[in-house]
């Protein structure tokens, strides 16, 4: 694979050399060919001139003396040349007076004009040159050569030249052929080689590597030594990448186990404390029983009322150390995911708030087969706090509505619960899920500001988020999802 | 020097525009008859009917003087113009001033000269003795003895007699031999393109033979 690219950039510098060398070899042994040609057929007409006017000037006497034998006698000397066709003597006059035929006797041609002003013309026709030259004899015209020449010489040199220029075209290619490795040797291997080397850094990814400098100092050592130096610079920042990434990395780790140190003291700390004040808590309300119990005839009205309040308060706050430590508890505890539906929860949720008042006028819409895969515990003290809540908000209607379903949202489950209640100013929206937040009076709706606390730790532990819409008087909505993955896997 | 004659011209230039012409294409008709205009016309008479015997023979006459070299001292003693000079009985009439009208060699004019008296001949280049001259013709090659003039006759034996050129009938053609060894004794030096026309040329005769 890699070799077929490497051997392109040879074949093409091969095919280069060849194609340049191939086509200036030609044009040099075209020229060379057509100027032989033409300086040969120069040539050939220089030399029948030359035998017409000798044939010319030894006609003259016998053209003057009307001696036609003696001319045909001077004219059978061309025998001699044996590219001579025919030669004929005219009159001035144009009247044929000798005539030689090579081969056999022919019908005397018509003679051609000379241009005016000339003594000589000839015309190369079907392969013959005709040449027609005029006597003067004492600066009179005294008769007129005709001669005809075949060029069958001419065309044999032709192809002879011709098949000498394949044969020189044949080896200079050859040749050219063979210095072509020395192309390759100094130009085409350099660069298949850093081709390679870029492939092979590409793909493995691996900045070590180096190519190997050529002896000459030319632009492909410049393209090889910047190639390095790229290399080089690449591993360097390479290098402090990863040293910044394993640095931060540790950080974080560190920082993480620092982090869950302190939070596990913290819940260590927070459990024990509740834990710890129940124990008076139980003393201060076990003992104002008994005070309202065993003293009542010795207190007034006035003490009873303030031990009914003692009671009351040391209640409410036995509530609050129940739900801390629920919170406290919901972070602590193990998870164990499963598979549930959450409709089915919601409903067991929903019957059982509408058993504690079951003259309000409340209706649940709870979509079914809501499969999830979570820890069901966890996800019902979502939907306790969840639907309480909505059953809490609306305590105030002659009828209420609450919902609870699902929506798909950017590609992953959304649920919601949704009643038509209270409300809340969306101003606090993001202090409401922070603990002993409160956003309504306690006498107008009770709570200990804990619940939306826990609901979050519990949709953060299953890897989702919260939020809440709402507006006053309006109704809330809260969403929340749950980790992508374990949606797939219901 | 300068009266040299021979084929040598063939390199020069052609002196007046003759355009050369084939015969029998009407496009070429009028270069044509420039060029016969100015030959000649004798020469025009000549080409459209067959010439004449005595025709050939003066133009014949005219012809010998571009091939034959005359010594300096001849030439030097009556320059211009060439005379061809008939003693004797002319039997060319007219013919022969047709042939050489406006005609000239070497850049000479040639002119033609009737004479009677051989002694008139002396200033005369080309001398055609006339057949009615036959019986004086031994005093007339005497008398000629010491001069260069090319002698030329019709009449027989001329050549075996002492003259230089004598014409000879051969079918319908004019012909004509040389006798080289009395025209080299009168200093003429006769080109070997007119020797090679002639029909046969003789070397070792002596005059009066």
């Amino acid at each position: 694979m890699l070799r077929v690219g490497g051997h392109s950039i040879t074949k093409k510098l091969t095919r280069m050399n060849m194609l340049v060398s191939g086509a200036a070899l030609l044009l040099a042994c075209l020229a060379f060919v057509a100027y032989d040609v033409l300086a040969f057929r120069q040539a050939v007409v220089h030399n029948l001139s030359i035998q017409a006017q000798i044939a010319g000037s030894n006609s003259v006497s016998a053209l003057l003396f009307n001696d036609p034998r003696e001319v045909e006698k001077t004219l059978s000397a061309l025998k001699a040349a044996p590219n001579i066709v025919s030669a004929l003597i005219y009159t001035p006059e144009g009247q044929p007076f000798a005539a030689y035929w090579r081969d056999r006797g022919g019908q005397a041609p018509p003679l051609p004009a000379i241009p005016t002003g000339q003594t000589e013309a000839h015309w190369f026709k079907d392969g013959r040159v005709v040449l027609v030259h005029s006597i003067v004899f004492q600066g009179k015209p005294t008769g007129i050569v005709y001669m005809q020449r075949d060029l069958k010489d001419i065309n044999e040199r032709s192809a002879r030249y011709a098949g000498i220029a394949a044969i020189v075209l044949l080896m200079c290619l050859l040749a050219a052929l063979q210095f072509s490795s020395i192309f390759r040797k100094s130009v085409a291997d350099p660069i298949v080689n850093l081709a390679d080397l870029a492939r092979t850094v590409s793909r493995d990814k691996d900045y070590s590597v180096r190519a190997a400098l050529t002896g000459s100092r030319d632009e492909l050592a410049t393209l090889i030594e910047t190639f390095n130096e790229m290399l080089a610079q690449i591993q360097e920042r390479d290098g402090a990448l990863q040293k910044a990434h394993n640095e931060l990395e540790q950080r974080v780790q560190e920082r993480t186990a620092e982090l869950a140190a302190t939070n596990k003291e913290l819940e260590a700390f927070s459990y024990s404390v509740s834990h710890d004040l129940r124990a008076p808590l139980r003393g201060i309300d076990g003992f104002s029983l008994a005070l309202l119990e065993d003293y009542a005839d010795k207190l007034d009205a006035d003490g009873k009322d303030y031990l009914h309040r003692v009671r009351a308060a040391t209640q409410r706050m036995g509530i609050l150390i129940d739900d801390l430590l629920s919170l406290s508890r919901v972070t602590r505890t193990e998870m164990r995911l499963e598979k549930a539906d959450l409709g089915l929860i919601a409903r067991s949720v929903a019957e059982e708030l509408q058993k504690t008042q079951p003259e309000r006028r409340a209706e649940f819409r709870i979509e079914e087969d809501l499969g999830a895969f979570v820890d069901s515990h966890l996800i019902r003290i979502t939907l306790e706090n969840l639907l309480g809540n909505a059953w809490k908000f609306t305590s105030k209607r002659e009828s209420a509505c609450i919902e609870f379903g699902r929506t798909q949202r950017d590609g992953g489950f959304t649920y919601y619960v949704r009643d038509d209640g209270a409300g809340f100013d969306p101003t606090y929206a993001d202090r409401l899920f922070g603990a002993f937040q409160r956003l309504h009076d306690k006498n107008d709706f009770p709570g200990t500001g804990v619940g939306l606390a826990t609901v979050q730790r519990i949709i953060h532990r299953h890897g989702g988020r919260i939020w809440a819409e709402s507006a006053v008087e309006r109704g809330a909505t809260f969403y929340f999802t749950l980790m992508e993955t374990r949606h797939r896997g219901a | 020097m300068k009266l040299i004659c021979g084929i040598g011209p063939l390199r020069s230039a052609p002196r007046a525009g003759l355009t050369l012409s084939r015969s029998g294409h009407l496009s070429h008709l009028i270069p044509v008859l420039l060029a016969w205009s100015f030959i000649g016309v004798s020469s025009l008479q000549a080409q459209q009917s067959k010439p004449t015997e005595y025709e050939v023979k003066a133009t014949y006459l005219y012809n010998f003087g571009k091939f034959v070299e005359w010594p300096a001292m001849a030439t030097a003693a009556n320059h211009d113009p060439f005379l061809i000079c008939v003693l004797g009985k002319d039997p060319f009439g007219a013919s022969l001033d047709a042939a050489i009208a406006g005609e000239a060699i070497n850049g000479e004019r040639v002119l033609a000269k009737r004479i009677s008296k051989p002694q008139e001949a002396l200033n005369c280049r080309v001398l055609f003795i006339s057949s009615s001259e036959e019986a004086q013709l031994k005093e007339i090659l005497t008398t000629l003895e010491k001069t260069s003039v090319l002698t030329v006759s019709d009449m027989p034996q001329f050549t075996r007699r002492g003259g230089m050129i004598q014409f000879v009938p051969e079918a319908s053609r004019v012909r004509f031999e040389v006798n080289l060894t009395v025209a080299e004794r009168a200093g003429l030096t006769l080109s070997s393109q007119l020797l090679k026309v002639a029909i046969s040329v003789r070397r070792n005769s002596q005059p009066g033979d």
